[in-house]
């Protein structure tokens, strides 16, 4: 991004948006920083009106204990905030006992950091970015050999970042990817730095911004990854030579498939959707699975489509299974022509070539895939969405099997807790921002603004769990509702798509009216392009599509709603989590 | 020479979206609010990018006004 696209994208902010109040903390003049970081998270929130504002020059530690307020806070560290010694401008000498004296400060001003930071309000993301720019030659030993002193400045540096990354609330700019999006030879401006106190180049400045705003406002994460086998997930044709014979190690030459199969486990585990469509005999490749080497083990992958028709049959029915849009998964194939014919029916997957024979292009895709499904945090539903998908499969199965759907649901020993105080959890909010199918109205939520909704004294914010005798589902709801005279105004209700057909939005919508004590409700329902399913479930009780928002009344509600074999229970606020 | 005209009256309207196309030609730091050092910097950023010149810190000071600039720009951007 250019300095002119920045400035445009800033003025184009509608100004009647609501804000979306940033500080960025710092001890230079940030002014092309400042600009940057505005038109990045800009285009991540169009329909935010996001302003940046700084602090003072020099004062980064005092402007960190004065930003109590605002949506996010990007810190920016360099060198002379940690001691004035190691700023360029600084009139200072250079003698021993100060290359001596710079560890002990530093350590000094990053506990002072250290301690404003943890003071921050929980649900407001900090973005960190660590000093990324040139020491001054200030330590005895040459520039081509590091001094103890300077190895012991930044091993300090390093422990103060681990320690604040450690629990998720600060995220902290990958120094690597820095490096590989800013060289190091392009980033420092000495002559700015000495006139006007602006040390960074305009491209790092808009480098370090973009990975800022990445970091307070992440793209969200793929929830699922689709691959081919042969010569993709392993070497060699498994049909062909047998599946013994497929190799994915060193010895084969074929350890590239190996780390593919590393990161898709590693993916999987953290939550992320790992399927198989291949070309293939069915039996070959559970004979390949089989295999105790194999390093993306079985239970790591739900469903495996092989077969002899068109991959995008599979991918339809794996996207099926998943109950996920296209657009939220990654393709994998060794074949460009598979890939092109996957592309052709199903607009917005991401579909991506396996480089069998090009080291360097594999490493890329590793790290691509890491970046598109990468996450902070994983929550302890992200551990038990893979079982949950093959719950749900069972489900179906015994429905399309012949189970009457009024018989299964009742021995389905279904169980659902709704969590009245359960707002503050991440997942929750989490829910609330990737869900699009069985979403009331589409909206989206930062955690400041979450946390200051859900937290007033008329909120009603409900997480809603589900299990029953194949498993837990996890929290799939969350409603969000406050009182408005006799009624109940619902301003946010999600629903996993995994968890359709189980009534679970029927009980959902009894527990509100008993709980909440009122006879009609509100809700705040806008169409969106995706949230069909919603649209189709309030059909039921209006006799018409909603087009906008509408109110439902219990006789209304009890009149169409089916019979429920749930056994419910309710954690009220104080009773949750202790 | 008009085009060199044009394009910087298109960084001006970028660094200072208040003025109008009529107030370009005569802005200057007097006149103009908001046209500080660190609004200097911004233009001279943008016309760098605009014009693919690069311009020395040692002499902004000195480029106070459209004219002015226009005229160290009409200079820079001669056939040689």
């Amino acid at each position: 991004m250019k300095i002119t696209e920045a400035l445009r994208i800033v003025q184009a902010t509608v100004a009647d948006a609501p804000p979306f109040k940033v500080t960025v903390a710092c001890g230079f003049t940030p002014l092309h920083l400042r600009t940057f970081l505005n038109a990045h998270l800009q285009l991540a929130l169009p329909h935010r009106n996001v302003t940046v504002t700084e602090g003072l020059y020099g004062d980064l530690c005092g402007t960190l204990e004065r930003a109590l307020d605002g949506d996010a806070l990007a810190v920016v560290i360099e060198w002379p905030d940690l001691d004035a010694r190691l700023d360029f401008r600084n009139a200072g000498k250079w003698d021993r006992e100060t290359s001596s004296g710079v560890v002990e400060h530093a350590n000094l001003v990053l506990s002072r950091i250290r301690t404003a930071l943890v003071r921050m309000p929980q649900e407001r993301p900090i973005a960190l970015s660590l000093p990324s720019l040139p020491l001054p030659p200030i330590f005895p030993t040459p520039g081509w050999q590091w001094s103890d002193t300077e190895l012991l400045l930044k091993g300090t540096l390093l422990h103060f970042a681990a320690e604040l990354a450690r629990d998720g609330s600060v995220r902290v700019i990958s120094v690597e990817r820095l490096a590989q999006d800013s060289p190091w030879d392009t980033r420092f401006d000495l002559k700015s730095d000495l006139k006007a106190g602006l040390p960074y180049t305009v491209k790092h400045a808009e480098r370090v911004a973009a990975l800022l705003a990445k970091a307070l406002v992440p793209p969200a994460p793929k929830k699922g990854v689709i691959s081919d086998l042969d010569d993709t997930l392993w070497k060699g044709i498994a049909g062909e030579i047998g599946p013994e014979n497929v190799q994915w190690d060193l010895a084969g030459d074929a350890q590239l498939h190996g780390l593919y199969q590393k990161v898709l486990g590693s993916l999987s585990e953290h939550g992320t959707l790992v399927a198989v469509a291949s070309k293939n005999d069915p039996a070959v490749v559970a004979k390949a699975f089989e295999r105790p080497d194999i390093i993306l083990r079985p239970e790591q992958v739900f469903p495996i489509e092989a077969g002899w028709n068109a991959k995008s049959g599979s991918v339809k029915r794996i996207l099926e299974t998943w109950n996920i849009a296209a657009d939220s998964v990654i393709f994998v194939d060794d074949s460009p022509m598979e890939l092109a014919e996957v592309a052709a029916q199903h607009p917005g997957i991401e579909c991506l070539l396996f480089p069998k024979d090009d080291p360097v292009a594999a490493l890329e895709l590793l790290k691509l895939l890491r970046d598109q499904c990468g996450k902070d945090r994983v929550s302890s539903d992200d551990t038990l969405r893979l079982a949950s998908i093959r719950q749900g499969a069972a489900f179906r199965q015994q429905i399309d099997d012949g189970s009457a759907p009024e018989n299964f649901l009742m021995q389905a020993e279904a169980a659902i807790t709704f969590d009245f105080g359960a707002a503050a959890e991440p997942r929750v909010l989490e829910l609330v921002n990737k869900t699009n199918q069985f979403n009331l109205n589409g909206r989206r939520f930062t955690p400041a603004d979450w946390h200051k909704e859900s937290s007033s004294d008329n909120a009603l914010v409900g997480a809603v769990l589900y299990e029953d005798k194949f498993g837990p589902l996890g929290t799939i709801a969350v409603v969000k509702a406050h009182f408005k005279a006799e009624r109940l105004l619902v301003d946010t209700w999600v629903m996993s798509c995994r968890a359709f057909s189980r009534r679970i939005e029927h009980q959902t919508l009894r527990t509100l009216f008993e709980t909440a004590g009122v006879d009609e409700i509100e809700f705040a329902f806008e169409p969106t392009a995706k949230n069909g399913p919603l649209q189709e479930f309030f059909s039921t009780f209006l006799s018409e599509t909603p087009r906008a928002a509408f109110r439902l009344t219990r006789p209304q509600f009890e009149e169409h709603c089916p019979s429920l074999y749930h056994e419910t229970r309710e954690m009220k606020k104080a009773e949750a989590h202790g | 020479m008009d085009d060199i005209r044009t394009r910087l009256t298109e960084c001006f309207q970028i660094v200072f979206p208040d003025l109008s196309d009529a107030q370009i030609p005569s802005a200057s730091q007097q006149t103009v609010e908001g046209w500080d050092s660190v609004a200097t910097i911004t233009l001279i950023n943008v016309i760098e990018e605009q014009f693919g010149v690069e311009m020395d810190l040692d002499h902004v000071a000195e480029l106070d006004t459209f004219e002015k600039v226009c005229a160290y720009l009409q200079q820079r951007c001669q056939p040689a």
